[in-house]
């Protein structure tokens, strides 16, 4: 049996109740902004209001990033300790609150209290400006994701960039920056080793996470972010994880039979036409599931995590570059940092897992069903019609999103507590040894497998 | 380890705060058109902006040569004064491409003084830069269906990088040897 | 974007004017102090000031790939390499002799003034043809133009990018390529004993042997 089975029902009600204030606030705040002032000004009729109007739509994707930032940090870095407890069976912070429920909110109101000390000989703007380069492109980085996470909502198209997944990248790869500038500006010779490595590390491992991400877009044939979600709709077998969209003629196939169509082996033969394309199929599945592992490999290191947290070993570099920073600029390193896992998780949640897409196929999917839909849909139209406060097109996509991410996230939190830290050399030989060239072929590779099988048909 | 007070208020001397006002106030006489009128009443005519530019360097000149302000701060403020000057009510091509002969020219001149080979590297860079902003203002505003321009900066951009990583492994081959990047002491070829 | 636009409406016409003026006062100060900067690793970083706004003049001028490109190439790999070689040339991170004489600098003062004025002059003369059309959407022009009309430069490019790659490393392993000399000699017989800098390495395997 379980020994901690206690612990671990402490630790999911715990989650759950952290995820619904989360989004719950979220959620109120980005209705207030984005749904219910335009609501009020919509009688009337004056310039004022209509810019008010226009004003309020463009910034509710940036106050919803801004207001979910803190609090899902927050309860991060709690489900993180209270995680890694249950995987050493201990308890975990369990004294602030009921259950350690408020424990990181003390933390982070100690944080906040703390002196803020700026060592002598270090240079003090840049020391200072090192966290906000750190922090600022979390926030913009996760903005044109919004508009794929939430199925392409009205409130959040307006960040829905052509660039799409390139601008993401391009963005989150700055934060090195700051860790750079902050490690020198410390005038310590552990920040400016761990700063070293860490922009080496940065560099080294963008190259098999960017390859990863483009491969995937070379496969959907577009970079915008919500187009590769709602190509992956219908289902675990349209999932790009899963053959990029290659095995979705056997989902139609499926879908036939479960309909009692005559005709069904015909659309096998149809989608499938000669044994190049069942080979091309098979390599573009081993391909994907490699490419999950690079993208969260190359994940892991980009944003210092363990197995890869060299910048910040503790054992080696008594705490890395942020040794000498204390008080709120160390908080917002915290925050960056815990932030930066969220992101990567998004990432990989609208790139391989797709998007807020149900696993089940539509065929399978009860929530699809007009029977169940019907009275559902009848008792929530008061919300969604009168005040639009529930949009059914985007809630259910939502809580898909949120669940895969914590998945990925938990993922995470149970890889640091598994697996040991690299050595700096292995770290390196394994980046450009191993991860680099896998990562080109299996981008060859999906080139040519491509052109043998028709993806998201 | 450093003392950046002493430096701040040299940096903030009282030529250079002055030196600033000054340009300020042509900058902002320019903008108005007071200067043109200033300049047509002493029978200058034709070329305002051109006046303007000559009176900022030449007040930067004196200001470093015979007044000791500190040339970096006087330089740094006449650059801007007079970029204002040369690019207020231009086209915004000319606006774009004025910006990036400048950035072209402190690259030319951080090139041409540097002694640290790194540094020399970097303005390299620089200037390559100046070029990209060349090509993308001429995509923006010349050839806005083809874009040819934003092609050929993405091949300059591959070209730097390339320039980058074999220009910094030689700086650093050199500089295991011998110990230095100054150079002024890079001699090896020299009889 | 409508919502831009009609921002844009309402501060009529000056939005990118400003944004101009904006980066540039950005950019000119921040490329002086790559020069002049005595505290050599912070010049570095104003070197990635300076790519910064440029990469913002490129958003302004609709060129979003670029800009990205630029953002992700020059203002973290470039420069970030830029950065740590500064870092290792400089171990003691002292300040710097002032660069060159008074003479030098006089001279090429002149010489990058009367650059910039030929420039300045040459580019005023000039009658643009400008062109009022709509930018078309540069992601998928770019991807055309690299794989139709220029996709034997593109090749090139990639050539020169793996020769530059080969190259990099040859001659920063200098040192290592001596010492693999050497090491078959000291350690003659010895199979599948890869050489390393590390020390750790080393003692491991002489250990297991």
């Amino acid at each position: 049996m379980i020994a901690n089975a206690a612990e671990i029902r402490k630790f999911t009600i715990l989650s759950w109740g952290w995820l619904t204030i989360i989004f719950g606030l979220v959620w109120a705040v980005s209705w207030l902004v984005g749904v219910a002032i335009p609501l009020l000004l919509a009688n009337v009729q004056a310039d004022w209001a209509r810019l008010v109007t226009e004003i309020c739509q463009v910034l509710t994707p940036l106050v919803a990033v801004m207001v979910f930032i803190p609090i899902n940090a927050m309860f991060m870095v709690l489900a993180e300790r209270r995680a890694l407890a249950l995987f050493t069976v201990r308890k975990g912070p369990n004294r602030v609150g009921p259950d350690g429920f408020l424990q990181t909110l003390a933390d982070a109101l100690k944080l906040l209290f703390k002196e803020d000390i700026t060592p002598r000989g270090a240079d003090a703007f840049m020391f200072t400006l090192a966290p906000i380069i750190f922090f600022a492109p979390s926030i913009f980085g996760a903005l044109p994701l919004l508009a794929a996470v939430t199925n392409n909502h009205n409130l959040f198209q307006v960040v829905n960039l052509p660039t799409g997944i390139f601008y993401v990248l391009a963005v989150s790869s700055v934060p090195v920056v700051g860790i750079v500038m902050g490690g020198w500006a410390s005038n310590n010779k552990y920040s400016l080793v761990g700063a070293l490595r860490s922009a080496a590390q940065a560099i080294s491992y963008e190259i098999p996470l960017v390859l990863s991400i483009i491969t995937v877009c070379l496969m959907a044939g577009t970079l915008d972010v919500v187009k590769i979600a709602e190509m992956q709709k219908g289902g675990l077998l349209n999932w790009n994880i899963l053959g990029g969209g290659a095995l979705s003629g056997l989902n139609k196939y499926f879908q036939a039979l479960a309909a009692g169509q005559a005709d069904a082996h015909q659309m096998l033969s149809q989608y499938y036409p000669d044994w190049g394309s069942v080979i091309a199929t098979v390599v573009l599945i081993a391909c994907t599931v490699l490419l999950v592992g690079i993208y969260l490999t190359g994940a892991c290191a980009e944003i210092n995590r363990i197995p890869f947290d060299l910048p910040e070993a503790e054992s080696e570099l008594v705490s890395g570059y942020n040794t000498e920073y204390s008080g709120i600029k160390f908080a917002i390193f915290f925050l960056a940092e815990f932030t930066n896992l969220f992101i990567v998780s998004t990432i990989a949640t609208v790139m391989f897992l797709g998007g807020g897409d149900c696993p089940l196929p539509d065929w399978l999917n009860p929530l699809t069903n007009p029977a169940v839909t019907q009275p559902v849909g009848k008792f929530f139209s008061f919300f969604t019609d009168r005040i639009h406060l529930i949009d059914p097109s985007t809630f259910f996509p939502a809580i898909w999103v949120i669940i895969k991410v914590y998945a990925l996230v938990f993922f995470a939190i149970l890889v640091r507590g598994t697996l040991p830290r690299f050595r700096i050399d292995q770290l390196m030989a394994f980046g450009w040894k191993r991860l680099v060239p896998l990562s080109l072929i299996i981008f060859v590779l999906v080139t040519f497998a491509k052109g043998a099988v028709r993806l998201h048909v | 380890m450093i003392d950046r007070g002493e430096k701040k208020g040299q940096f903030l001397g009282a030529v250079s705060v002055s030196y600033g006002l000054i340009a300020l106030i042509i900058v902002v006489l320019f903008a108005s058109g007071l200067f043109t009128q200033m300049m047509e009443s002493i029978n200058l005519k034709g070329y305002p902006d051109i006046y303007a530019f000559v009176a900022i360097l030449f007040l930067g000149t004196f200001a470093i040569l015979f007044a000791r302000g500190e040339p970096v701060a006087v330089m740094a403020i006449g650059t801007i004064a007079s970029f204002f000057v040369l690019t207020v009510g231009q086209e915004p091509l000319v606006r774009y491409l004025t910006l990036a002969a400048v950035l072209f020219s402190i690259g030319m001149y951080g090139m041409v003084v540097s002694r640290n080979a790194v540094r020399v590297l970097m303005s390299i860079e620089l200037m390559l830069n100046a070029v990209n902003l060349n090509l993308v203002a001429f995509a923006r505003y010349i050839d806005p269906i083809h874009l040819r321009g934003q092609v050929f900066a993405v091949f300059i951009l591959t070209v730097a990088a390339a320039e980058a990583a074999v220009g910094l492994a030689i700086v650093l081959a050199i500089y295991r040897n011998t110990a230095t990047v100054d150079m002024e002491r890079f001699k090896l070829l020299k009889w | 974007m409508e919502h831009l636009d009609l921002l844009r409406a309402w501060i009529p016409g000056r939005l990118d004017d400003f944004l101009f003026y904006l980066l540039a006062v950005m950019a000119i100060p921040m490329a002086l102090g790559v020069l002049f900067d005595r505290t050599i690793i912070r010049s570095g970083f104003l070197l990635i000031g300076v790519f910064g706004s440029i990469c913002g003049l490129f958003l302004v001028l609709q060129a979003q790939f670029l800009a990205l490109a630029q953002l992700m190439i020059y203002a973290v790999g470039i420069t970030l390499v830029v950065v740590i070689a500064l870092m290792l040339t400089n171990p003691k991170l002292e300040k710097e002799a002032q660069p060159g004489t008074a003479h030098q600098q006089l001279g090429s003062f002149l010489v990058a003034g009367a650059l910039f004025f030929t420039i300045y002059c040459a580019l005023r003369s000039e009658s643009w043809p400008l062109s009022s059309e709509a930018v078309s959407p540069d992601v998928q022009t770019i991807g055309m133009a690299l794989t139709t009309t220029y996709a034997l430069p593109f090749e090139f490019a990639s050539v020169l990018l793996l020769a530059a790659l080969v190259g990099a490393i040859m001659l920063a392993k200098a040192e290592r390529a001596i010492s693999d000399k050497e090491e078959p000699s000291k350690e003659a017989g010895e199979q599948n004993q890869p050489a390393t800098l590390f020390e750790r390495d080393t003692t491991v395997s002489s250990t297991r042997r």
